[in-house]
């Protein structure tokens, strides 16, 4: 049971509920059509009988010219046959068939004035439906039997169950359906919270809407408490983890100073210094929040203002709207300009522009360019190699771009190296539009 | 040169002191805020080395503090904080420069070299004067073309001479930037040094200023 579904369940139970209901329906009803066509059946009978009385002497025998007179009363059709037996002679269809004992009552239990009574039968065609009356002459008993076959009950029995079948056919289909539209109908808040469940999973919502069903709030409520729960887990040991690469950063300073370079132990140092340097990137990575919308300009203004102590011979101007905002999140956005407005102001003669530009539905272009050599288009994918730099230069760890490229994308942006207007490099940017999210 | 070193680290602080004294720098070693500010605001010095998250104060308020009182020496953030954003805050207040841990001792102290050369008002890195050049972001000095070979003390007069050469520099004030806080200084042992560096370069490079100081001349319009 644990494998089907809460439809399944549901449509299968229906199903069954009205498959009984409706089998009920029809077996009624079937039963009350047999008894209504064996009824007309029986007058039919009953009337032959009432013929057959009376050609009935009061002596037994049988008045054969009165008979004879009513013959056409007695043939109904095939297989209609009728009989009279008496003390005297015995008489009818000459293929009368053998009939049961007539049912319920006993025999010898019959008095003249008995209504007639029910007997079946069968012959080698099938079933026979008979009536019997006894009537009294002053020789005896004479039994009367007229009999009708089993096919005139069950062909219009027959014939009517098939347009009622199809209606219970199409009513149990109706039913099915109403069924299936209910269940999509009062499933569907169930529909939309897994689908909030996920987005949360895909860090695109912290919680689920609480605004639901009464049956699915508390349900709402709690998976929001086990989300809130889940990610302070989550951010605590992100942090103890950036907090442990963190610590080491100064032991392994101590130890960079301490150990000779080019030693096995320098190498094995430098290894340590990677694998912090990878922790935090990813406990950051891992902190990204795509629905964070930070106005462009502060930021990159701050970060100009740092390099403009590093290179003051370089000019870095910016040009951003005041309206301009970003959707990653400040601390991040920092990283990203402030690595590649260092990037380009290492490389720049004199100058380096940044500019913000509306992009494509909802995407806000940046573009950070310089004046420097640049790098020609066949090295451009190479530079975005971890650990890959081109200059000689004395700073910059190598990382820079790769890093930058990688944090982008976290945030559903691009990062394209071109040729700048300037003569240099010029990175484009293009992220989701922060005045939209 | 004379360094202010701030770092709380008992192993990190005196492996950097070993190291930027092996690149004959005069060092100063404070472990915690409040001392670090104060011989900020007090001694001379030609650059300080400065630790954010300190016990006391920390690096951003020490700085800030700093240049609230006018001492403008430049200042190198040394810090394990690797955020653009605390770069932002720690130029916010006033830094120069800023290098994270873990760090090469070459980088640091070309670092160094580049701020002081730089707060000296010069903007190439290779100083002449006369026969004289110091190649600023390497600490090598030349004489006509040939390395010159200089003690540590002889390295921190000389290097103090060259980057203001033609102008005079107090005795005290060459004193207070070649000697460490705690040294034991001979008055004498200046012109010990003076004497050293004269018969090394030429006497008549080092012009005694009677009564006041020293002033490294180049003989001829500096290149």
């Amino acid at each position: 049971m644990t494998g089907w579904s809460l439809r399944t369940r549901m449509v299968l139970l229906s199903a069954l509920v009205t498959l009984v209901a409706l089998g009920l329906a029809g077996w009624t009803m079937a039963g009350v059509l047999d008894r209504v066509v064996t009824g007309g059946v029986d007058q039919r009978l009953d009337a032959q009988l009432a013929v057959l009385a009376s050609t009935v002497r009061s002596d037994g025998s049988v008045d054969r010219d009165r008979l004879a007179a009513r013959q056409g009363a007695l043939a109904a059709g095939p297989g209609w046959r009728w009989r009279i037996e008496g003390p005297r002679e015995t008489l009818g269809s000459a293929d009368f068939p053998a009939l049961r004992t007539p049912f319920p009552g006993p025999a010898e239990a019959a008095p003249a004035a008995l209504p007639p009574a029910p007997l079946d039968g069968e012959d080698a065609k099938g079933r026979i439906h008979a009536r019997r009356l006894v009537v009294e002459s002053n020789a005896g008993p004479v039994t009367l039997t007229a009999a009708a076959p089993g096919r005139v009950i069950g062909r219009p029995v027959r014939d009517a169950l098939v347009p009622l079948a199809s209606v219970i056919v199409a009513l149990a289909l109706i039913f099915a359906l109403a069924a299936w539209v209910q269940l999509r109908f009062a499933l569907r808040p169930l529909a939309a919270l897994v689908a909030q469940i996920g987005a949360i999973r895909r860090g695109e919502r912290t919680a689920v809407d609480e605004a639901q069903p009464a049956e699915l709030q508390p349900l709402a409520a709690e998976l929001n408490a086990l989300a809130a729960a889940n990610a302070t887990t989550l951010a605590a040991t992100r942090q103890s983890a950036a907090n442990l690469a963190h610590a080491l950063k100064t032991p392994v300073a101590t130890l960079a100073l301490t150990v000779p370079p080019d030693t096995p132990e320098a190498a094995q140092v430098r290894r340590i210094e990677g694998v912090i340097r990878h922790t935090l990137a990813r406990a950051r990575a891992a902190a990204v929040n795509r629905r964070a919308s930070t106005a462009i300009a502060p930021v990159a203004s701050d970060v100009a203002g740092v390099l403009g102590t590093l290179y003051p011979a370089t000019a870095i101007r910016l040009e951003i709207a005041a309206y301009a905002r970003i959707s990653i999140d400040a601390h991040d956005l920092a990283e990203i300009l402030g690595n590649l407005l260092d990037n380009a102001a290492r490389h720049a003669r004199s100058t380096v522009v940044v500019a913000s530009a509306a992009a494509a539905p909802d995407r806000v272009a940046l573009t950070i360019d310089d004046d420097g050599p640049g790098i020609p288009i066949e090295r451009r994918e190479q530079v975005l190699q971890p650990g890959v730099r081109l200059d000689e230069g004395p700073a910059g760890d190598g990382f820079g771009l790769a890093i930058v490229r990688d944090l982008v994308a976290l945030y559903g942006g691009t990062m394209a190296l071109e040729e700048s207007p300037l003569g240099g490099l010029r990175v484009r940017l293009t992220c989701p539009d922060g005045t939209t999210a | 040169m004379r360094i202010l070193l701030v770092e709380d680290d008992p192993d990190l602080g005196p492996a950097i002191a070993r190291a930027l004294r092996a690149e004959h720098c005069a060092v100063d070693l404070a472990a915690d805020g409040i001392d670090a500010q104060h011989l900020g605001e007090t001694e001379a010095y030609d650059a300080a080395v400065l630790d954010l998250g300190l016990p006391g104060r920390t690096g951003a308020e020490i700085l800030a503090a700093w240049r609230a009182n006018g001492r403008a020496l430049p200042v190198l953030v040394l810090t394990a904080r690797e955020a653009w954003a605390d770069k932002v805050t720690a130029f916010k207040a006033g830094a120069d420069d800023y290098l994270t841990k873990p760090f090469r001792v070459e980088e640091l102290m070309m670092r160094l070299r580049a701020l002081v050369r730089r707060a000296a008002g010069h903007a190439q890195t290779r100083i002449t004067c006369g026969p004289l050049a110091f190649e600023s972001q390497t600490g090598q000095f030349e004489l006509d073309g040939l390395p010159l070979k200089l003690t540590a003390f002889e390295w921190r007069v000389l290097s103090q001479l060259i980057l203001r050469r033609e102008v005079l520099i107090e005795r005290l004030e060459l004193l207070e930037r070649v000697y460490e806080g705690d040294a034991d200084v001979d008055s004498n042992s200046l012109e010990v040094i003076i004497g050293r560096l004269r018969r090394k370069i030429g006497a008549e490079r080092i012009e005694t200023v009677r009564g006041r100081g020293y002033r490294l001349t180049c003989g001829e319009q500096p290149a």
